[in-house]
């Protein structure tokens, strides 16, 4: 079984060596996609979203890398919105929970602060009790639902407040739906650990008054890339499948319908690549930079392997 | 005596105004936005669904969780939403935006409007897209979302605009900027107008900085397939110092090659996928012409926003 990563010994281990010490670590460096000489990035795309999952998913070296017997696996799907193309498609998710299942995970139990309505009203809900995984909702106006976790090398966000119930899990996979956002200009990996994180703490990345100067988008980006450098992914599955590319991330905007799902565990390289589906560069996207910079992975794409199949 | 015809001279004056006024177009006499929701039974067979929500000022962010900065650029007062379901379980979510101003509202308009939408005779403006549609009038903006794209929906959506449209009595100007930029092969539906920095950089994002001090602007798309930005300084004139400094922000940036000083008020450069960029400047203004354009016709082009600009 996977270790464990409770929640002093994140405190403690986050704040004496940094980023390389967080939850899936050690699960990250074992199945590096490259040192197996395999692809940095699975895509597959075709019209049935639960096959596109499993297929890229299995490009990237099947479940069974990330999901140990008996782990217990967190995941994080994004249910902001019940717009069409603003949250992570249901079939994803079933797909998701279903491999971790076969791979011989205890549980799988999907994290949100957000409301019961957020889930049912997506659908998400469904999915999640058919597949036979856990849904928890965590009060998101509790703090003492949320551990301080130090960011060592934070340049703009010191610490972040990570809900408690993220540290009774040996795996966490990520799963966003990449899709426009008005204050990022983009959204995918990166931004989605926000929604690990207290709310209150969140609110800190937007600069008071809502400013919208410069430096107040540098800020949210610079917070979002900090946040980063202590929660790592042990999987990424990112939902290219319909996503709105206008007026994000809220919506209702402007649909695109790649019909692709990506796996990977290089998050810069992930958003980077999501990023051309509709013709953005990373280097545009301060967010991707700052991760970057932050040594999270690989923006330029012609470094990248990426694998394509259609599923 | 001669006070008190004073007084009523005041008073009369006052009310002439109160007259003539656009009602509604201002913050300052708050509205009623209950009163623009259709009840159940008043559009065809749309009955109401649960109750309505109803967010204010910084409240923006439990609604529209990250996505709030845009509207606060724009100048944000409320919000109410209420959903609609028919007989055979379509829903329809009707958001009624309460902006600060005319301005504001057309402004978060354009922004949530795209060039690809269909015209509709609604309100001041109204577009419609696949699954949604957006129409302003005075300083409300409303949003009518469907979940899918089926006939019966669409019909919906603008059966339901319809009937909210009917119940405002409201009136108010577009920005006067908008009849700065050429009339001639102007696709309409392509304007955006700027009320802040974040919503230029996710119309084009020129530089991670704010180099042109915006203060308000506009931006149309032209059937030739150019587009014009027209970027109102806020710290005055722009003067050949200021613009000489623009001009070396261009020419050192690794992101714009082929740096060409045609003249001393005109320069271009290319970006990173080639796309031509001229600028200028006039009064307190900075003139952007983007595409593949002849530098002669991008003169045409700056003299006649001159041209608008004293009319």
């Amino acid at each position: 079984m996977a270790k464990k990563i409770g929640r002093r010994e994140f405190v403690k281990s986050t704040a004496k060596i940094g980023i390389s010490a967080v939850l899936g670590g050690s699960v990250i460096s074992q199945f590096s996609c490259s040192q197996a000489g395999m692809c940095d990035i699975a895509v597959a795309s075709g019209e049935d979203y639960l096959k596109n999952t499993i297929k890229a998913v299995e490009l990237h070296g099947g479940m069974m890398k990330f999901v140990k017997k008996g782990s217990k696996v967190a995941i994080l799907p994004n249910t902001q919105s019940r717009h069409p193309g603003t949250f992570t498609n249901p079939d994803i998710v079933r797909a998701v929970i279903r491999t971790c299942k076969e791979a011989g995970a205890a549980e799988v139990n999907c994290l949100s602060w957000l409301t019961p309505k957020h889930w049912a009203d997506t659908g998400l809900d469904k999915a999640v009790q058919e597949e036979g995984a856990n849904l928890k909702l965590i009060e998101r106006d509790d703090e003492a639902l949320y551990t301080p976790v130090p960011i060592p090398g934070g340049i703009a966000l010191k610490q972040a407040q990570i809900m408690n119930e993220f540290f009774n899990n040996d795996v966490f996979i990520d799963m966003p739906v990449t899709k426009d956002h008005a204050g990022n200009k983009f959204t995918g990996t990166l931004k989605n650990l926000m929604g690990l994180n207290y709310r209150v703490n969140n609110r800190t990345f937007h600069k008071e008054g809502w400013r919208t100067e410069q430096s107040a988008i540098e800020h949210l980006d610079q917070c979002i890339a900090d946040l980063n450098t202590v929660v790592k992914p042990t999987l990424c599955v990112v939902d290219a499948t319909e996503f709105i590319t206008t007026n994000g991330p809220f919506g209702p905007g402007k649909l695109l319908k790649p019909q692709k799902v990506i796996a990977g565990t290089d998050r810069v390289a992930i958003d980077a690549y999501c990023a051309t589906l509709w013709g953005l560069e990373a280097r545009d996207i301060i967010m991707i930079n700052k991760a970057y910079e932050h040594k999270l992975g690989q923006i330029d794409l012609q470094k990248v392997k990426i694998q394509e199949i259609k599923a | 005596m001669i006070r008190n015809h004073r007084v009523l001279t005041v008073f009369l004056i006052s009310s002439m105004f109160l007259l003539f006024a656009p009602s509604g177009a201002h913050s300052s006499v708050p509205l009623d936005l209950y009163k623009f929701l259709p009840l159940s039974g008043e559009v065809g067979e749309w009955e109401r669904n649960d109750q309505p929500q109803d967010y204010r000022g910084e409240d923006l962010y439990e609604y529209i969780n990250g996505g709030a900065e845009i509207y606060h650029e724009y100048g944000f007062n409320r919000v109410i939403v209420q959903d609609f379901r028919n007989k055979s379980g379509k829903s329809i979510s009707v958001e009624i935006f309460e902006m600060e101003d005319s301005e504001s509202a057309y402004g978060i308009y354009t922004f949530k409007t795209h060039l690809e939408d269909k015209k509709l005779s609604l309100g001041s403006d109204a577009q419609l897209s696949d699954y949604y549609l957006n129409f302003w009038k005075a300083n409300v903006l409303v949003t009518i979302t469907g979940f899918d794209e089926d006939e019966e929906t669409i019909e919906g959506l603008q059966e339901l605009a319809r009937a909210v449209e009917a119940k405002m009595k409201l009136n108010g100007e577009k920005p006067h900027l908008v009849s700065v930029l050429p009339k001639k092969e102007l696709i309409t539906t392509s304007i955006k107008y700027f009320e802040g920095n974040l919503g230029l950089y996710n119309s084009y994002s020129f530089f991670a900085r704010d180099i042109f001090s915006l203060e308000k602007g506009i931006k149309g798309d032209y059937e030739s397939g150019y587009s014009v930005y027209f970027i109102q300084s806020k710290n005055g004139e722009v003067g050949q110092k200021r613009f000489d400094e623009i001009k070396r922000d261009f020419e050192g940036s690794p992101r714009y090659k082929n740096f060409n000083s045609l003249e001393k008020e005109l320069f271009m450069v290319e970006d990173r996928k080639s796309k031509r960029i001229f600028i200028s400047y006039f009064k307190d203004s900075i003139l952007i012409v983007m595409g593949a354009i002849p530098s002669h016709q991008v003169k045409e082009i700056f003299s006649s926003i001159q041209e608008n600009i004293g009319k």
